[in-house]
């Protein structure tokens, strides 16, 4: 933990109602929070807690239906602020990397074409990094002109890894991304993103259900019915409660 | 490093069939739409060359049936109509008449021609004016008369092969028992030539007994002049008849628009068919991609980046079918040149589809147009897709 380093994301009072059907369904209900820079935080909570909803809300892919969102001290959403979509894909694009459980490679399209994708739509000037490089630390330069198709399930997440890092974005973002993956595949992208925090001081909001992957994080919070449950105690203190263990580093490595 | 462009072109390589069913569907209406555009050109065109070859553009006919051919055709040459020679200096009068060519046509019965007979018809012209007039013609064998008086025949190339006679050879007048000596076979031209047995303007004259008369006065009009001041002057004639051969082509012109209007209707229905493939094609494979679109958003893709990609899509799908149309359009043009003969009444003898750069071009600006405007839909909903839909359809 950094306490001294500057607040990258800031959340007060975000709540977001859903009408589903002739039912309104809160799903994240008056969320305050704040991430500092270099925090590798982990959401969980049962299923329909909110989580999916919250990081969402958090990477400015959904819009709140009340309080305030402010990235870097900047207000997006809240204030009565009505943004326009371009604004808002200018905002994530320069501040955001996604990873999804589905990793959604685009089939026709090599690794490499894949993983260079972003560059067809955007070029974080000065600061993109170079693809081969991060294929490399994602041990995937044998694989650069396969099509996903021929890859393993852990495989083409770490190629949907390398495509949200070649902007190299302040935040990354990540839901479920180990939800369609087994243990030992899970466990290399807990690894992953573990570096990525650690040795790059990358800022990691990660949703997960899975106890293991919670623990490669620094921060843990919970939610329950679209609330964050008291952050007692510092993370490994809860972790113990959830019976979530930070896993020992397998093998040191310079990233990036 | 990968372009949209790219990603949409190999986006076309994911469903290859539907892509090829699509660009088939473009071909086709690619190919009726030059192939039509070509023939509109060609017609027009073929139909000129046919005029032209005529050699003059105003023809005078004793009054009666102007259609004097049509009339030796149907009454064997009974219902031919005549007129005094005098009338030829009358004409010459005009400023505007360049040259002018006396003819007679004469017909008689032949018993020995085909199965029941038939009719042999004559053409007496003028050796000083006619050939001169008709420069455009070739002989395959031979050379015109030179002597108005001379019992001598030049034959059109199909009535030669019809009657089996070359240069040397005689040729007997059926009822009249004249024989004319063959001195000129004319190769083939496209026209009503072919058929023609010409002869001497005043040995046919004595031979069916029509001293000083004419059927027609074949009159070449200055280019610069007026012609349709010059025709009504030629009506003040008395006892005629003014067929101009611009009248002539502007009747066949309007007889062919009809065909050409539905023809028309037809390949607009085959583009509007085309189209909606094309929506359709474009509009499924958004569909099956919102969530791939989504992931682009978030990717940073603005709405007008995926706009474009749709649209690259539908343009490169429209290019490729486009193209195939127009090399069907051209490699096929014989065979629809052989089609439209068989469907229309009357066709010129030159090439129906001419297809140029010109022609080419505007169908392909066409097809892209089509192409822009059928991809304006797809690419509208493709740019409207919200990052989350590519999320929310994961659930919980």
């Amino acid at each position: 933990m950094k306490p001294r380093s500057p607040i990258v994301l800031e959340a007060r009072d975000l709540t977001k109602v859903y009408t589903r059907g002739s039912e309104q369904v809160t799903a994240v209900d008056g969320v305050s929070l704040q991430v500092r820079q270099g925090e590798f935080l982990a959401f969980v909570g049962p299923s329909g807690s909110g989580k999916t909803t919250l990081i969402n809300l958090l990477g400015c892919l959904d819009n709140p239906t009340s309080g305030t969102l402010a990235l870097g001290g900047r207000i997006v959403f809240g204030d009565g602020k009505n943004i326009s979509e371009t604004r808002l894909t200018r905002i994530r694009r320069q501040t955001f990397g996604y990873i999804f459980q589905k990793f959604y490679l685009v089939p026709t399209l090599t690794v490499i074409e894949n993983v260079t994708l972003p560059f067809a739509f955007y070029r974080k000037e000065g600061s993109m990094r170079d693809p081969l490089e991060v294929l490399r630390f994602l041990g995937l330069e044998k694989r650069i002109n396969h099509r996903p198709g021929e890859l393993s399930g852990g495989e083409m997440q770490r190629v949907a890894i390398a495509r949200a890092l070649v902007n190299n974005p302040e935040i990354i973002l990540a839901d479920e991304p180990t939800g369609n993956l087994d243990s030992a595949r899970s466990r290399e992208i807990g690894q992953i993103l573990r570096d990525l925090n650690e040795e790059d001081g990358r800022t990691i909001l990660l949703v997960t259900h899975n106890p293991d992957m919670a623990g490669v994080a620094q921060r843990v919070v919970e939610l329950r019915d679209g609330r964050l449950a008291p952050e007692a105690g510092s993370p490994k203190a809860k972790a113990r409660r959830m019976r979530i263990r930070r896993p020992s580093r397998l093998k040191p490595k310079r990233i990036l | 490093m990968i372009s949209i462009y790219q990603v949409a072109y190999k986006n076309l390589l994911r469903k290859k069939t539907r892509s090829a069913l699509t660009v088939i569907g473009i071909a086709l209406s690619a190919w009726v739409l030059v192939s039509l555009l070509g023939f509109n050109r060609g017609y027009e065109s073929a139909l000129n060359k046919d005029i032209d070859n005529m050699g003059f553009q105003v023809l005078v006919a004793a009054k009666g049936c102007p259609y004097e051919a049509a009339t030796l055709m149907l009454k064997g040459g009974t219902g031919l109509r005549y007129m005094k020679q005098s009338v030829v200096g009358e004409i010459l009068k005009h400023p505007e008449v360049e040259k002018v060519t006396p003819m007679l046509m004469a017909a008689v019965f032949d018993p020995n021609k085909g199965e029941e007979g038939g009719i042999s018809g004559y053409l007496g012209v003028d050796p000083a004016t006619f050939p001169a007039m008709k420069s455009f013609l070739k002989f395959k064998q031979g050379r015109w008369f030179t002597d108005t008086e001379a019992r001598e025949a030049v034959i059109g190339y199909e009535a030669a092969e019809l009657e089996q006679r070359e240069v040397g050879d005689t040729l007997l007048i059926p009822e009249k028992n004249v024989e004319l000596k063959v001195v000129g076979i004319l190769s083939r031209s496209g026209t009503q030539d072919d058929g023609t047995i010409f002869v001497p303007l005043a040995a046919l004259q004595k031979i069916f007994d029509k001293k000083g008369e004419l059927t027609g006065v074949g009159i070449k009009v200055d280019k610069r002049a007026n012609m349709a001041a010059l025709e009504q002057k030629l009506y003040d004639l008395p006892d005629v008849q003014v067929v101009s051969l611009a009248q002539v082509k502007q009747t066949i012109m309007s007889l062919v628009s009809t065909a050409k209007v539905m023809v028309l209707s037809i390949a607009l229905i085959a583009i509007l068919i085309a189209m909606v493939g094309v929506v359709n094609t474009i509009l499924m494979s958004v569909y099956e991609r919102f969530q791939e679109i989504g992931i682009l958003k978030s990717m940073g893709a603005m709405p007008r980046d995926v706009f474009r990609m749709i649209w690259v899509e539908t343009v490169i799908l429209c290019l490729l079918g486009g193209g195939l149309g127009i090399g069907l359009g051209l490699g096929m043009s014989k065979l629809t040149d052989l089609l439209i003969r068989r469907l229309l009444p009357y066709t010129p003898t030159g090439s129906l589809i001419q297809i140029n750069g010109r022609l080419t071009l505007l169908t392909v600006a066409a097809i892209v147009v089509i192409g822009l405007v059928s991809g304006l839909y797809p690419a509208w909903r493709a740019s409207r897709v919200r990052p989350l839909e590519s999320i929310r359809a994961e659930g919980e």
